[in-house]
């Protein structure tokens, strides 16, 4: 007996289980990625290993795969998205306080996203000895204007009802902001961070390609050196499988944070 | 708390600018008039009057063009905080913040006024009690029907107990008899508070109905006519809402020396 059904027979509600799972994956996913799966392992009884590898083979290579590698990653990305938060808000704050501050820094957010990556990254090859340096450079410059262009659209987007209704209280700029623009911009901030924690775990990877000794771009560029396929799948499995969970983990969050919506 | 003194508007005109064209749109014409500390008023008038510009203008959200709306000899805009706690606002939607539950929504002035949680808690639980919503605290705003949302915007905007009290078309959207409902527990209230009370509505009923004042407006923004209400008898009141309807229909003041 599952623990859903444990749950069921004890008479509580679907609603409420789904509730107290950690995540939530649809049955429509699972049976997308399954069929996904046996597509694959067909396609590597008619190919050679060395192009499509079987699953075996890429689950036999993934218990031999360094997992340090994985927790530098994930910290870097933690690490990276923590700072392009703060900063991105900060920014997003200064430009809705102030409209010579946003028209004189929104040309500037928007040069810095039309910079592609692999600019970035060379940038960050020319300018900057210290691997780390690089790496969280490149992140937070992709990042940061993307957490900086999402909520400062939120932020202007408070409905002006709400805004008139708060003032007429006569709060003080420090409870506009708490009391209402931040609350408001939740939802957007948190869409914002499952674009950026895609975006940081793709990006992070290429970062690490160039210089990083460590990290899953690092164990990537080592198994491509090394013509082991199987090894390149299986870091391309654990990406996944890393883009999966934190994104069900944000939407436990999200769930949480925003119930007053459902 | 400072208690908000007479009101005076004096000369007071307001000209929007349209974006793009630029083209002026004048709101309010030409305004003069004063209401007594603790009077209530209704202002009537149809729809693109000026009778929420008027309005926006004396919380202080927007100064007049020309002219000068002063409570107390300050104007709202200029001397904006001295107003804290001293006014408050129901509007035509109830305005409520959608992710805070009913009590949350109602103890947000008083956080505002950095009072004690404990104070806040109570007094926002005293009065949803009193408008009957008191099995509702923990709701959200879109848990609650459109009745029972603007009781707790009601609520909201007495909790301070302010000594001016504003409603702008506060009940025109709810049905006749939730609106007839709340109408009643906003003049009793505001009655028992002793407040300055302005109540905006285009619906004549309503305005004789709070039994004061009547200022009417003609389009753009001025003053038709300024009547005492009072107690009336029923064909009394009949009689004053066919003038009003006479006087809103051709925009112009009243001819009948019983409405001067």
């Amino acid at each position: 007996m599952t623990a859903r059904d444990a749950g069921a027979a004890r008479g509580e509600t679907v609603e409420a289980l789904e509730a107290r799972a950690p995540f939530r994956f649809p049955r429509e996913m699972v049976v997308g990625l399954l069929l996904v799966a046996v597509a694959w392992q067909v396609v590597s009884f008619f190919v050679p290993p060395f192009v499509v590898p079987g699953w075996e083979r890429i689950l036999t290579t993934l218990v031999t795969l360094r997992l340090d590698f994985v927790l530098i990653t994930l910290a870097r990305v933690a690490a990276a998205l923590a700072v392009s938060f703060a900063l991105g808000l900060g920014l997003a704050v200064a430009m809705y306080a102030s409209a010579p501050v946003e028209r004189y820094g929104r040309p500037i957010v928007r040069l810095f996203m039309a910079v592609p990556v692999v600019c970035w990254i060379l940038f960050a090859v020319l300018w900057f000895k210290w691997v780390e340096f690089r790496i969280g450079f490149v992140l937070v410059v992709v990042c940061a204007p993307v957490f900086l262009v999402d909520v400062l659209d939120a932020m202007k987007g408070v409905s002006r009802d709400l805004r008139d209704m708060l003032r007429s209280f006569r709060p003080t700029g420090a409870q506009f902001f708490t009391k209402l623009i931040l609350p408001a911009t939740l939802p957007a901030i948190l869409t914002s961070w499952k674009i950026n924690l895609s975006l940081a775990i793709r990006v992070v990877t290429i970062a690490e390609l160039v210089g990083a000794v460590t990290g899953i771009g690092y164990g990537l560029v080592v198994a491509q050196e090394l013509f082991s396929v199987a090894e390149v799948f299986a870091w391309t499995l654990i990406l996944v499988v890393i883009l999966f969970l934190a994104e069900a983990v944000l939407t436990r969050v999200e769930e949480r944070l925003l119930r007053w919506r459902t | 708390m400072t208690a908000a003194g007479a009101i005076e508007v004096q000369g007071v005109r307001k000209v929007f600018h349209q974006t793009g064209s630029g083209e002026a749109v004048v709101a309010i014409d030409h305004l003069d008039f004063v209401i007594p500390r603790g009077q209530m008023v209704a202002i009537v008038g149809q729809t693109g009057c000026g009778k929420s510009t008027f309005l926006n203008m004396l919380i202080g959200l927007d100064r007049p063009s020309a002219g000068r709306i002063a409570i107390g000899g300050r104007t709202p805009y200029d001397h904006f905080d001295h107003f804290r706690g001293v006014l408050a606002a129901v509007f035509q939607q109830d305005r409520l913040l959608p992710w805070r539950t009913a009590i949350d929504n109602v103890r947000l002035p008083l956080e505002l006024l950095g009072r004690d949680p404990r104070e806040q808690v109570e007094r926002a639980r005293a009065w949803l009690d009193r408008l009957g919503l008191g099995r509702f605290e923990r709701a959200y705003p879109h848990e609650l029907s459109g009745g029972m949302r603007q009781r707790v915007a009601l609520a909201r905007a007495f909790v301070i107990e302010p000594s001016l009290l504003l409603a702008d078309e506060a009940f025109g959207h709810l049905d006749e008899v939730t609106a007839a409902a709340l109408r009643a527990t906003f003049i009793d209230l505001a009655r028992s508070g002793g407040n300055t009370a302005i109540l905006v509505t285009h619906q004549l009923e309503e305005a004789i109905e709070m039994g004061g004042r009547v200022l009417v407006f003609g389009r753009p923004g001025r003053l038709l006519a300024d009547i005492a209400v009072g107690q009336r008898p029923a064909e009394q009141a009949a009689g004053l809402r066919a003038d009003i309807q006479q006087m809103l229909q051709h925009n112009a003041p009243p001819t009948k020396e019983s409405l001067a």
